[in-house]
């Protein structure tokens, strides 16, 4: 059968345990199933089909729940992972402050071409914020990354961070072949 | 409200699936028209609302299902952790499931008529 997509994406969620990284695996209809069988196994990962630019775009999308400590996510994780979202809890200091060590371990262990972002995440509510806004934009702006912040329920948010995340790599991606040909013409 | 039907005859046309299969419960894409081919096999395959525990789940037997033999076919859709040969498919949304399995070494995947909707 002849492919119905144009590119395939694998993306990794990266992230402290409880940051909500699963509700950010695109759970964003209000009465979320969440089933106790489903749940207690537990999701590998999910396939989602994005339109982009005309271009159809399949993202394999792997949450590391269950394997969280860097110690433990290794090269073998990592392998042919295009997109890493780094995925912090707004109201976890710690989750925001250990996103450093998530960066030395994917430096460390993936490739060094990898496409990354990072994503405030807000399951609860705004009282208990921890993270401002401009903390989560300023780091991001040290290591030259993208940053949103996003709310599982406002599923736009979420969206559009996978957007902007595969939107990069397809730009990366196509530089690349351009490079490729030029190379290959001169 | 789109017509669901629930008369699975006039979802199969040439062996595969006239309208598109969505999520019962948020109507998530799973797959898109013609995509996947209609066939009968018998599984086991655990009941969506579970009264007890998971270690001996309720399960029914159901044997008409949509297969596909590559799982990039589908639109949106989640894979469980692995399950003895297979892994279990729930909606991409809201995670309801399992709507059907994936079989680890044949590498296809089923998803059971009665667990998804056609409109």
């Amino acid at each position: 059968m002849a492919k119905t997509y144009d590119y395939l994406f694998k993306l990794l969620l990266i992230g402290d345990s409880g940051v909500g990284k699963t509700c950010v695996l695109f759970r964003f209809s209000e009465d979320a199933f969440n089933t106790t069988f489903i749940s207690t196994i537990g999701i590998d990962f999910k396939i989602r089909t994005i339109d982009l630019d005309g271009k159809k775009i399949k993202l394999q999308i792997w949450d590391t729940a269950g394997q969280e400590r860097f110690r433990t996510i290794t090269t073998a994780y990592y392998r042919g992972a295009m997109g890493i979202m780094l995925v912090y809890d707004i109201t976890n200091e710690k989750s925001f402050e250990n996103i450093k060590n998530w960066i030395r371990n994917i430096e460390e262990n993936a490739s060094s071409d990898v496409e990354k972002m990072l994503l405030g995440n807000k399951c609860e509510l705004e009282e208990k914020r921890q993270v401002s806004k401009e903390r989560g934009e300023q780091l991001a702006v040290e290591y030259g990354i993208k940053f949103i912040e996003t709310s599982a329920k406002a599923s736009i948010r979420v969206e559009e961070a996978f957007f902007t995340l595969a939107r990069d790599i397809k730009a990366k991606m196509e530089k690349k072949l351009v490079s490729h040909v030029y190379n290959d013409c001169f | 409200m789109p017509d669901c039907s629930e008369n699975y005859e006039n979802e199969i046309s040439e062996g595969h699936n006239v309208r598109s299969i969505k999520c019962k419960f948020c109507n998530s894409i799973i797959l898109k028209p013609s995509v996947a081919s209609f066939t009968t096999v018998q599984f086991q395959l655990p009941l969506m609302k579970q009264t007890g525990g998971t270690n001996h789940p309720e399960t029914e037997e159901l044997s008409l299902f949509w297969m596909v033999t590559d799982m990039l076919m589908f639109e949106n859709v989640g894979f469980s952790n692995t399950v003895g040969n297979n892994k279990y498919l729930t909606c991409a949304d809201c995670e309801a499931g399992p709507i059907g399995y994936y079989d680890l070494s044949s590498k296809k995947s089923y998803v059971a008529l009665s667990r998804v909707k056609h409109c």
